[in-house]
């Protein structure tokens, strides 16, 4: 486990990691800042310049595409491994499972998006190049989809005795310095996170799980390859920067390992409530700046 | 009840892109209940159970609260709450109900009554805003948008629940206390809280100050005396622009009058919704 870069939570942001948040929430099209952001904020000059140098990315249809990607892969993955069935035996309530879904909507969207980003800065910071696609500039919409949940976390070490029990545990057996987002914020249904993880747990422990896992992150990087902007940012960089060039790296490599089994977990618990077709589709297709004029002027 | 049991019975409704989360209990008449501020529907778990035998209740969170729609992107007046409930209401087959409002719930009453009048059967406000009663300054200050950067939603919590305190007469447990406020004690539940404080508008209520004489259905005032956030006087003024309107005033309570006085406060509001069916009857035959 690596040393824990202090987070900068979004109300605690200013200046330069208060306008690089605001733009990955508006570029990335997410309504909250995930835990990879607030633990590159520790590094204060490298987010903003990782940021700066990934924007351009960020913003087209080929990265839309190839998280997409991601996405799709990882729920065909995830049918090969058991199902957890986290919803047996249990009652939820009516809005509250309505709820539960739509979070769950939330980060089986936009976790592929952070491990091609993840893996991208990764392959540059140890002087890899991805290959760009020149023909493929075509931008997205940006803004927060209207009907995207809210990014409500609960907090790390909640009052709550069982459910800190549960983020230990979680913490634990996937070797996590922080709690992820994702757990946060089904940690406001401490039912649901219990029964989900109960199920969880046995299949993140596997051969198979950590087999699937790896077979996503590799598909992430060469994924990654294809984005169409060459990015820049360099170990060179960081130390002019003035950042510990070690200490970043370490902890991008970290995210680049624990992303793809949390977006396996998400899609297993997504299979309680939908079907494999319905989860290959991204939650919130993007439109292109194009497409939106069109509508524009249709209306 | 436990804030986290009332959560577990709520139901849920689309209204375009918005989402409200409510209670449903019980057979009869619709009788809808509006919170307020800084409160969501498990305010009035105790009403539900004393109404529920009677009547259909329905018990929204307002969007911005409780356990609806907390994002940051829509509007949260009192007048776009009024409108999200004549939709919310159309979308349940209600054409109309009872309606039931306490703090800013009660203006979003005011405004159902008299925008919308087809859609309320009788109307009864409780220690409700109205004129300029409002907004209070804890509020005031509280809508800031740099009170988002100012404090942690653990450390905003302690400080509202001393504030709510003030709104009780009588003592109720922290763990009740912290019920009330639970929706609210993550950073985007405190986000969300800021733009409800944020959205009060003194101008939403006086704009439909000369529409109060129109309102023609039963009405009926209830006022927890002792209320330093919403002055009695507030309730005497109403009762007199309102025709037929009646002011019940109850002793030793405050603005959470419904908790500090259960059964005085139900009681009023059954004879009152009582009577309004009556009324209803009569006028129908």
């Amino acid at each position: 486990m690596i040393g824990k870069p202090k987070e900068v939570k979004e109300y605690e942001a200013e200046d330069e990691i208060q306008r690089v948040y605001h733009e990955i929430r508006q570029t990335l099209r997410v309504t909250g800042i995930n835990l990879n952001f607030r633990t590159w904020a520790d590094f204060d000059k490298f987010l903003p310049a990782m940021w700066d140098d990934f924007r351009p990315n960020a913003e087209t249809r080929v990265f839309e595409n190839v998280a997409d990607e991601v996405r799709r892969r990882a729920v065909q993955l995830s049918g090969e491994l058991p199902r957890t069935n986290a919803l047996e035996g249990s009652e939820f309530g009516e809005s509250r499972s309505w709820q539960i879904q739509r979070a769950l909507d939330l980060y089986h969207y936009v976790n592929p998006k952070l491990l091609v980003l993840t893996s991208a800065v990764l392959a540059s910071l140890k002087g890899e190049q991805n290959e760009g696609e020149s023909d493929a500039m075509e931008r997205i919409k940006k803004g927060e989809p209207p009907t995207m949940y809210a990014m409500e976390l609960v907090d790390e070490k909640p009052k709550d005795k069982p459910l800190r029990k549960l983020f230990n545990d979680i913490k634990k057996t996937l070797s996590l310095s922080s709690i992820n987002s994702d757990y946060r914020t089904l940690g406001l249904w401490p039912d649901y996170l219990q029964a989900a993880w109960q199920k969880l747990k046995p299949v993140c422990k596997s051969a198979a799980f950590e087999n699937t896992a790896d077979a996503l992150r590799e598909e992430s990087r060469t994924l990654a390859h294809r984005l169409p902007y060459r990015l820049s940012l360099t170990r060179t960089t960081l130390v002019e920067l003035g950042e510990d060039a070690d200490k970043v790296i370490e902890t991008t490599e970290k995210f680049e390992q624990i992303l793809p089994p949390l977006i396996l977990n998400i899609a297993l618990l997504q299979l309680d409530w939908k079907s494999p077709e319905d989860l290959e589709k991204s939650p919130f297709p993007a439109a292109t700046m194009k497409e939106k004029e069109a509508q524009y002027a249709m209306a | 009840m436990q804030w986290r049991d009332f959560q577990k019975r709520q139901r849920i409704t689309q209204i375009g892109e918005r989402f409200i989360s409510y209670v449903e209990a019980g057979e009869g008449d619709p009788v809808v209940l509006i919170h307020g501020i800084p409160t969501w529907g498990f305010l009035w778990h105790e009403t539900i159970d004393a109404l529920k035998e009677n009547f259909r209740v329905l018990v929204p969170d307002l969007i911005g609260f409780g356990f609806s729609d907390k994002r940051d992107n829509f509007d949260r007046s009192i007048a776009a709450q009024a409108e999200i409930l004549d939709q919310w209401l159309e979308t349940l087959d209600v054409p109309s109900a009872h309606i039931v409002g306490q703090d800013i719930g009660g203006g979003v009453a005011l405004r159902l009554a008299t925008l919308f009048p087809d859609r309320v059967a009788s109307l009864c406000v409780m220690n409700t805003v109205c004129y300029d009663s409002w907004p209070i300054e804890l509020m005031l200050q509280f809508g800031h948008p740099e009170m988002y950067r100012k404090a942690s939603a653990s450390t905003t919590m302690k400080l509202l629940k001393q504030a709510l305190k003030m709104g009780f007469e009588s003592s109720p447990e922290d763990e009740f206390l912290e019920g009330l406020l639970a929706p609210y004690s993550t950073e985007a539940g405190k986000l969300s809280l800021i733009r409800n404080a944020a959205a009060l508008n003194t101008n939403l209520t006086t704009e439909i100050t000369h529409l109060l004489p129109e309102i023609e259905v039963p009405t009926r005032i209830i006022w927890g005396e002792n209320d330093k956030f919403q002055l009695v006087k507030y309730g005497e003024r109403l009762a007199k622009d309102i025709p037929g309107a009646e002011l019940v005033r109850i002793a030793d309570a405050r603005h959470f009058l419904m908790i500090d006085k259960p059964a005085e406060v139900n009681g009023a509001l059954k004879a009152f919704l009582a009577e309004a069916e009556k009324a209803q009857l009569t006028a129908n035959a």
